[in-house]
């Protein structure tokens, strides 16, 4: 009888944590894949562990706004990807493709990320004027500093894919 | 086509005598025979995609099924094929009819079981480019995808590897086969492989819009007017008048292959893309479709939701909901100041729907090359 009641409380306790799991909304996550040496899932949480960075340009809405992220290049020099002193030869064909949930892509070339050829900051970005990005546009999004048109402030960024121009 | 009158007449005059039941018959074989062996040499050799340089290269071909004439050819019988469905009525043509640039004029399509499927049939069309396939594009080849309608219950309701065994049975079918795959084996991988490869071949690049890209055809003034409209953002502040739909649905083949909530409701009953990826930011997101042959393609939206054009200008026009996920694209995009939907006025509504209508390609829906060939062989 004992043995019974307790199987039936572990039941009850598992199917707890079941649904208790099911409730807490998932969250979004950014694929690094490609020509890597190691493959990442960034959260908003692996964020916070490199160093932190702002950069302030305009939106759509012809304002100023601070954005507030990481440098695309340190999240990308964590996965292995050839930048720095690798960023030579071969290595000048290859180009970042930014995939964004609604299917939206944008190119970069790897030396367009590199502090070693360009002063231009590329972020990826989760807070804008001190706060989480909207839905709409976040949680994750990237911001080119001083570039003319926006369309390259990719939203809604989920993942970051390296490879050979063919 | 002309051929079923023509049948049921013979029916009616000689059904009453016995040399008359043999007559029939015999006919019957005839026309069956046309049915499977419509056309005496079967193309072969690599097929030649046309299209215009403006819809770019960046087409969309798996390696291992490289596009043939005698695949093209297969596929074709195979779309219009009802033997792959569990009681031989349906064929992807049921859903997907040429003359309504493959859509099917129903909000939702009934399946074998007469179960309706849970979202608008879609149109088939320049699918070449395409890499996310269904509503919430979550097929990723034309391969992948036609396995689902094959096997699902609600749609055709037949096992790849039944629909396989039936058609082994088949001479012309195994013939064809050996033509297409070096050997007579029927399986449900060659089936979806030559399917896709006609649905390939579904280009449309011939509306009066293309003809205007190409600088043959002289759009009327509200045609011009629709399409200004169309391309541009409203920039009130600026007297910029505008509907923006480029941003969406915009380029040469009308099609962007992005997945966005365009503000049909504030709480979904069908969550799209949330369903699959679990976040909310993807609450009430789908695949935003073509445009081309748009007049054709009604009742519209995932659920089939609009009769009529004018009532999806009146939607963006004047009743975009809110909510955390509705597209950035949409939010405060007006040509009032700080208006929630575009707000255009009667006569902008009218020249929008004229620029939808030279998305029609009436060479697409009539190109014997994507006909039921049944039908084409007794037509002959
Ligand atoms: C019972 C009706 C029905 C039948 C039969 C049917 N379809 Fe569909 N088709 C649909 C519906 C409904 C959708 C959208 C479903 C969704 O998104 O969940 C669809 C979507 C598609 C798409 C996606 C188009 C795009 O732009 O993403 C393709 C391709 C397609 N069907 C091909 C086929 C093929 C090939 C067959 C035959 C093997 C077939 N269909 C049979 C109803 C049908
Ligand atoms: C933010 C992107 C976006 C913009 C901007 C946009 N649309 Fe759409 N459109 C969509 C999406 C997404 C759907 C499918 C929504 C669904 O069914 O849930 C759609 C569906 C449609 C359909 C129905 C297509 C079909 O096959 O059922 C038409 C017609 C249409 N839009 C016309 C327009 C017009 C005209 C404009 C400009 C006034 C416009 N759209 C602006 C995203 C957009």
């Amino acid at each position: 009888m004992k043995k019974i009641t307790l199987v039936i409380v572990a039941v009850f306790l598992s199917l707890a944590s079941l649904s208790g799991k099911a409730q807490t909304p998932k969250q979004a996550t950014i694929k690094i894949t490609g020509e890597v040496t190691t493959p990442l899932t960034i959260t908003e949480a692996d964020l916070q562990t490199y160093k932190q960075t702002t950069v302030i340009r305009k939106d759509r809405d012809g304002k100023d706004h601070t954005y507030a992220g990481v440098m695309l290049s340190d999240l990308l020099l964590k996965a292995g990807t050839t930048l720095g002193p690798d960023l030579k030869g071969e290595n000048l064909t290859k180009y970042l493709l930014v995939s964004a949930s609604d299917g939206y892509e944008v190119v970069f070339a790897l030396a367009e990320l590199d502090k070693a050829y360009t002063d231009r900051a590329i972020i990826l970005a989760n807070q804008v004027d001190g706060k989480p990005l909207l839905p709409a546009d976040g949680p994750f999004r990237i911001i080119v500093q001083d570039e003319k048109r926006p369309a390259r402030c990719i939203k809604q960024v989920v993942s970051l894919k390296i490879a050979f121009a063919k | 086509m002309k051929a079923k009158p023509h049948i049921l007449n013979f029916f009616r005059c000689t059904f009453t005598g016995k040399a008359g039941v043999s007559l029939f018959l015999l006919l019957a074989v005839v026309a069956l025979s046309a049915f499977t062996y419509y056309q005496d040499t079967v193309p072969t050799g690599a097929f030649q995609l046309v299209y215009p340089a403006n819809f770019g290269n960046r087409v969309n071909t798996p390696a291992d099924n490289v596009t043939t004439k005698q695949g093209v050819y297969l596929g074709r019988l195979l779309f219009y094929e009802t033997r792959l469905s569990a009681n031989n009525t349906l064929s992807c043509s049921s859903c997907h009819q040429q003359q309504k640039a493959f859509t099917d004029g129903r909000a939702l399509s009934p399946g074998v079981d007469k179960v309706l499927s849970t979202r608008n049939s879609m149109s088939l069309v320049n699918l070449l480019w395409a890499r996310k396939f269904f509503w919430d594009g979550r097929a990723a080849s034309l391969e992948e995808q036609a396995a689902m309608p094959l096997s699902n219950p609600h749609e055709m309701g037949q096992s790849l590897n039944v629909s396989a065994q039936k058609l082994n049975g088949i001479k012309s079918y195994t013939q064809l086969f050996r033509l297409v795959y070096g050997d007579t084996l029927v399986t449900g991988d060659r089936i979806v492989k030559a399917i896709a490869q006609f649905e390939r071949t579904l280009i449309s690049a011939n509306s009066p819009y293309d003809r205007y890209l190409k600088g043959t055809y002289r759009p009327i003034p509200q045609e011009l007017k629709g399409m200004a409209l169309f391309n541009q953002a409203p920039q009130p502040e600026k007297g910029i008048r505008g509907a923006n739909c480029a941003h969406c649905h915009g380029g040469a083949k009308n099609y962007m292959e992005l997945f966005h909530n365009n503000g049909l409701d504030s709480i979904p009953k069908d969550a799209g893309i949330e369903t699959i990826t679990g976040l909310v930011q993807d609450r009430g997101r789908f695949k935003v479709p073509t445009l081309r042959n748009i007049a054709l393609t009604g009742p519209y939206m995932h659920d089939g939701r609009f009769k009529t054009l004018d009532e999806v200008v009146d939607h963006y026009s004047n009743h975009i909901r809110q909510s955390a996920s509705l597209s950035s694209f949409l939010q405060g995009e007006s040509n009032e100041p700080g208006g929630r939907s575009l707000k255009l006025l009667p006569a902008e509504k009218k020249e929008l729907i004229a620029f939808l209508n030279m998305l029609t390609d009436s060479t697409f829906i009539n190109n014997p090359q994507f006909a039921d060939p049944r039908l084409s062989a007794l037509n002959k």
